[in-house]
C-alpha cells in the first residue's frame, strides 16, 4: 500500500516534471504553510482546510501543506505575518475581498495585498438576495419601488458596512435613488435569523446558504449576483435581468505569497492550483457550495485586486465611510 | 409515539459498536479539549474535520458533538483547581470552585461539577427530543432588542457580583465595558482604541483577560507572604474527597436552575454559554439562604454555572439541527461539517435524515454517562495535584496560563497582554476591587451595544422599540435588581438616624 503510494507520488512527479520542464524545476522541499485569516471553522479556514484535502487526495504534491491560523484585524495580522516571510517558497496564504476591503479603511492595516504576491485566483462567490416567502415582494424591483416610496423603512440584515451585502445596497441606491436601513450582524446565523423571524425585511445570501431555507419554503430569492447563472438558480434573474443595469464588486479568493517570491517557486504553484482546479474533488466542492470556478494566475489575481480596490474605494467614499488608502 | 420511535431508531444508530467507540472517543477529547486552556472545541472541531471524511458520517457527528459536550465537562476542572479558567463558559466557576478547593474541598467541587454536567446535559437532551421544533421557532422571535434587555439584565447582575462595595464593583464592571469596545465598530469599520497596533483590531480575546486576572493575579498575590507558603489541605480517603449526600441536597435547585436556563439561553442564538453561566449563577444567589457566602466557596455557585453550560450545548443544537442556524462558533463548524458530509442543515433536516438526528440525540444520552464515569474518577486524581507544594504549584499556574493563551493564536503580544492583565488583577486584588464585575462587562458589553445598535437601527431611533413586551419585562427585572441594594441602604440609613434621635 504504502509502497504503491510513493510509486504513484514519485509517478506524477515525474509527469509533473516533463510538463513544467520549460519553467518550473522548483519542487517545494519541505511542508508548506497555508496562512488564513480566520480562526478555525472561518470561511477562509474552511476553504484552506478542503483545499489541503483535495490536494492530499489527488496526490498533487511531493509535501504536506498545513494551515496556519493567523486572526485578528480582519486579515491584517495575517497579510503581515504573511509578509514576514519575505522570499521564503513554503508560506502561502489563502486571501479574499475582506483584505481589500479592510486594508482600504483601516490606517493600523500596515502591510497591504499590494506588499504580497499575488499567485493564483481560485474562486468568486455568487450572492442571492432573498427575502420571506410572506414577503410582498416578488421581484427586485418591486422592493426597490417600495423603498423608493417609503425611505428608511425597510430594512436589509448583513455584515460589517465594509462587506458585499452594503455594497450591494450602496450601488442599488445610488442607480435608483431608493433608500433603505442596514443592519450590521457579525455572524450569517444571526443576519438569517433575523429575517426569518421578521425582523428586517431582505438580505444578501450565500447560495448554498439559502437552498435548504427555500426547499422548506421560507425565503423567496429576487435576484442572483453572478456572472454565469447558478446550476441551482435557473430561472432567477440577475441583476441585469431584474431591471438594474449596476455592475457588483466580484467576491474573490485566492492564494497570495510573501514578498520577494522566487519566480520558479511562483510558475510551480500556478501551476498546481491550475491542476487542483481541474480535478474532480475541486469540481464537486465547487458544485455543492455553489461557488463559481474563475482560475487565474498570479497576474491576472493581481490586475483584479486593483480593480476591485479601485471600485470598493469609490463606492465607500460615495457611501461615506472614510478610506484611508 | 413518534418521538418514542425515534428514540428507539436512534439507539439502534448510536448502540453500534462503531458509533459508541466513536462517542466514547469524543468524549474523551472533549474532557482533554476542556482541561486545557485556551484550545476550546471550536479549534479542535476544526482541526480534526478532515480525518472525518473518511469516516461514517452519523459517527463522526457523534465524535464531534462529544467533543463539543464533552470540554464543558473538563472546562471546570483549572478553574477549580488553578483558578485558570479552561473554557470561558467556566470563568463563573473559578468564584466559588478555587475558593473551595482553598479550603479543602476541591474534589466535592470537582465531583459536584461532574454531577451536575451530568443532570444538566441529561435534561437538556430531553428538552432538545422535546420541544426542538416549536422552540426554534420562538427563538426567531427574539432579536435584537430583547437581546438588548437580556444584556442589561445580565449587567444589573453586577449588584449580587459585587463584594462590600458597589461603586468598586460598578467602576470594574465600566472598564470591562471599555476593554469590550476595542477593535474594528461592526457598524462603521473605525478602529476603536487600537493605539495604533494591528494586533488590537480584532478586540481583545475574552480569555486572555480572564486568565490574566483570574490566574496570573491570583499567583502574584499569593507570591507577597514572606512566610512559606502553605499546602493547600486535601482530605485523606477517597470517600472524603467526593461532595455528601448534604452537598446534593443544597444543590437540587442549582441543577434545575443551570438545566432550565442553560438550555433556553442556548436556544437563542447570538447568545452564548458564558453568558448561560452568568446569568444561572445570578439567579442561584438571588434565590439563595444565604446569598452573602457566594464567592467564598459554596457549593451551588458551582453547580449552578456548570449545569447551565452544559445544557446550553444541547440547547444551542436546536437552531442548528431545525433551522440550519448556527448560534455559535462551534455550532457554525458542526454546519460546516454537515455541508462538507453532503448533509443539508435547514428546516428540513431531521425530516430528511432522521438516523443521524435521533442517533445523535442517543449519543448525548449515552455521551453523558460516558463523561460521568470518565469525570468521576478523575476527581481523585486532579485532587491530589493540590498536595504540590508552593513553589511547584504557582510556575505550574503561569505556566498553564501562558502555554494556554499562546495555543490560541501563537501571538507573542497576546502574551504580554497577559501580563498587563494579570498586573491589573493584581491590583484589584490590592485595592480590593471586585474581578468578577470586569469579565462581567467584558462578556456582555460587546453584545450589548451590537444590540443596542442594530434595534435603534431598525427602529430609525425610534427608543420604543425596546419597550416591546418581552425586553419590557427583563428590562423591569434589571431595574428591580438595581433598586434593591438602594433600598436597602437607605432603610439602613433611617435605622440609624431612627436610632440617634432615640
Amino acid at each position: 500500500m504504502k509502497l504503491s503510494k510513493t510509486i504513484c507520488s514519485l509517478a506524477i512527479a515525474a509527469m509533473a516534471g516533463f510538463a513544467g520542464l520549460a519553467h518550473a524545476q522548483w519542487k517545494p522541499s519541505k511542508p508548506i504553510e497555508v496562512i488564513v485569516h480566520t480562526a478555525p471553522g472561518g470561511g477562509n479556514d474552511v476553504l484552506a482546510r478542503a483545499m489541503v484535502q483535495m490536494l492530499e487526495k489527488e496526490n498533487l504534491l511531493p509535501v504536506r501543506m498545513q494551515v496556519l491560523n493567523r486572526p485578528g484585524g480582519n486579515g491584517a495580522v495575517a497579510a503581515a505575518a504573511i509578509a514576514e516571510k519575505k522570499g521564503d517558497p513554503h508560506t502561502l496564504g489563502v486571501v479574499s475581498s475582506a483584505w481589500i476591503a479592510n486594508a482600504l479603511v483601516t490606517r493600523e492595516a500596515k502591510v497591504t495585498l499590494h506588499d504580497l504576491t499575488p499567485v493564483a485566483g481560485l474562486l468568486q462567490e455568487p450572492a442571492l438576495i432573498a427575502v420571506r416567502t410572506d414577503s410582498p415582494f416578488k421581484t427586485l424591483k418591486e422592493f426597490v419601488d417600495a423603498a423608493k416610496a417609503k425611505p428608511g423603512t425597510l430594512k436589509q440584515s448583513g455584515g460589517s458596512v465594509t462587506s458585499r451585502d452594503n455594497i450591494i445596497r450602496q450601488t442599488l441606491q445610488q442607480s435608483t435613488g431608493a433608500r433603505w436601513a442596514f443592519v450590521s450582524f457579525p455572524g450569517g446565523g444571526e443576519r438569517l435569523a433575523a429575517l426569518l423571524g421578521g425582523h428586517v425585511d431582505m438580505m444578501v445570501i450565500e447560495p448554498q446558504e439559502a437552498g435548504e431555507q427555500i426547499r422548506a419554503g421560507k425565503l423567496r430569492v429576487l435576484t442572483q449576483i453572478s456572472d454565469k447563472p447558478l446550476s441551482g438558480f435557473p430561472n432567477v434573474p440577475n441583476l441585469k435581468q431584474s431591471g438594474f443595469d449596476v455592475g457588483s464588486s466580484p467576491q474573490i479568493r485566492g492564494l497570495m505569497a510573501p514578498p520577494d517570491f522566487p519566480k520558479d517557486a511562483l510558475a510551480y504553484y500556478e501551476d498546481l492550483f491550475l491542476k487542483l482546479s481541474k480535478t474532480a474533488s475541486w469540481k464537486k466542492y465547487v458544485d455543492d457550495y455553489q461557488l463559481e470556478d474563475s482560475y487565474m494566475n498570479g497576474a491576472g489575481l493581481g490586475k483584479t485586486i486593483t480593480a476591485i480596490e479601485n471600485d470598493l474605494r469609490n463606492q465607500y467614499q460615495q457611501a461615506g465611510v472614510k478610506t484611508v488608502r | 409515539m413518534d418521538i418514542l420511535n425515534g428514540l428507539m431508531q436512534g439507539f439502534s444508530v448510536a448502540l453500534t459498536p462503531m458509533n459508541l467507540a466513536m462517542c466514547f472517543l469524543g468524549c474523551l477529547l472533549g474532557t482533554i479539549v476542556g482541561v486545557l486552556p485556551g484550545l476550546g472545541p471550536p479549534a479542535t472541531i476544526a482541526m480534526l474535520l478532515p480525518l472525518t471524511f473518511k469516516m461514517d458520517p452519523t459517527g463522526a457527528m457523534i465524535m464531534l458533538a462529544g467533543i463539543y459536550y464533552g470540554a464543558k465537562y473538563g472546562g471546570s476542572t483549572t478553574s477549580i483547581l488553578l483558578n485558570v479558567p479552561g473554557e470561558s463558559s467556566s470563568v463563573v466557576t473559578c468564584l466559588d470552585g478555587y475558593q473551595m478547593a482553598r479550603q479543602g474541598r476541591a474534589g466535592a467541587a470537582l465531583g459536584i461539577s461532574a454531577i451536575a454536567s451530568f443532570v444538566a446535559g441529561t435534561i437538556g437532551t430531553v428538552l432538545l427530543m422535546l420541544v426542538a421544533p416549536p422552540l426554534a421557532k420562538l427563538s426567531l422571535a427574539f432579536s435584537s432588542p430583547e437581546y438588548f434587555a437580556l444584556m442589561v439584565l445580565g449587567l444589573a447582575m453586577v449588584v449580587l457580583l459585587a463584594g462590600d462595595s458597589l461603586t468598586k464593583a460598578l467602576l470594574a464592571m465600566t472598564f470591562g465595558l471599555w476593554i469590550a469596545g476595542m477593535g474594528t465598530d461592526l457598524f462603521t469599520a473605525t478602529s476603536r482604541f487600537t493605539f495604533g497596533q494591528t494586533e488590537l483590531l480584532g478586540g481583545i480575546d475574552f480569555v486572555i483577560v480572564a486568565i490574566g486576572i483570574f490566574a496570573v493575579g491570583e499567583v502574584m498575590a499569593n507570591m507577597e507572604p514572606e512566610k512559606p507558603l502553605d499546602m493547600l489541605p486535601v482530605p485523606k480517603g477517597l470517600k472524603n474527597l467526593f461532595p455528601t449526600l448534604q452537598d446534593l441536597k443544597d444543590c437540587r435547585f442549582a441543577f434545575m436552575n443551570g438545566s432550565i436556563i442553560g438550555f433556553f439561553i442556548g436556544v437563542l442564538p447570538g447568545a452564548g454559554a458564558t453568558i448561560s453561566s452568568f446569568l444561572s449563577y445570578g439567579l442561584e444567589k438571588a434565590v439563595s439562604k444565604h446569598p452573602e457566602k457566594f464567592g467564598t466557596g459554596v457549593i451551588e455557585g458551582v453547580a449552578a454555572p456548570e449545569g447551565a453550560n452544559n445544557a446550553d450545548t444541547a440547547g444551542a443544537l436546536v437552531p442548528l439541527l431545525t433551522l440550519g442556524i448556527p448560534g455559535s462558533g462551534t455550532t457554525a463548524i458542526l454546519l460546516a461539517a454537515l455541508v462538507l458530509w453532503g448533509f443539508k442543515p435547514g428546516p428540513m433536516f431531521i425530516e430528511d435524515s432522521p438516523a443521524m438526528f435521533w442517533g445523535l440525540v442517543a449519543s448525548m444520552y449515552i455521551g453523558n454517562v460516558v463523561l460521568l464515569i470518565l469525570n468521576l474518577p478523575l476527581v481523585t486524581v486532579f485532587a491530589q495535584l493540590l498536595r504540590m507544594p508552593g513553589y511547584v504549584m504557582y510556575p505550574l499556574i503561569l505556566g498553564v496560563s501562558m502555554v494556554g493563551i499562546y495555543t490560541i493564536n501563537s501571538s507573542v503580544f497576546q502574551l504580554c497582554l497577559l501580563a498587563v492583565f494579570g498586573l491589573v488583577g493584581y491590583a484589584m486584588r490590592k485595592l480590593d476591587f471586585p474581578t468578577a464585575p470586569l469579565v462581567l462587562g467584558l462578556v456582555l458589553g460587546d453584545s450589548m451595544e451590537k444590540a443596542l445598535r442594530q434595534s435603534l437601527m431598525m427602529s430609525q431611533g425610534d427608543l420604543s422599540i425596546l419597550f416591546r413586551p418581552i425586553p419590557a419585562v427583563l428590562l423591569s427585572i434589571a431595574a428591580f435588581l438595581l433598586i434593591v441594594p438602594l433600598i436597602k441602604k437607605f432603610n439602613s440609613v433611617r435605622a440609624q438616624v431612627i436610632d440617634k434621635e432615640a
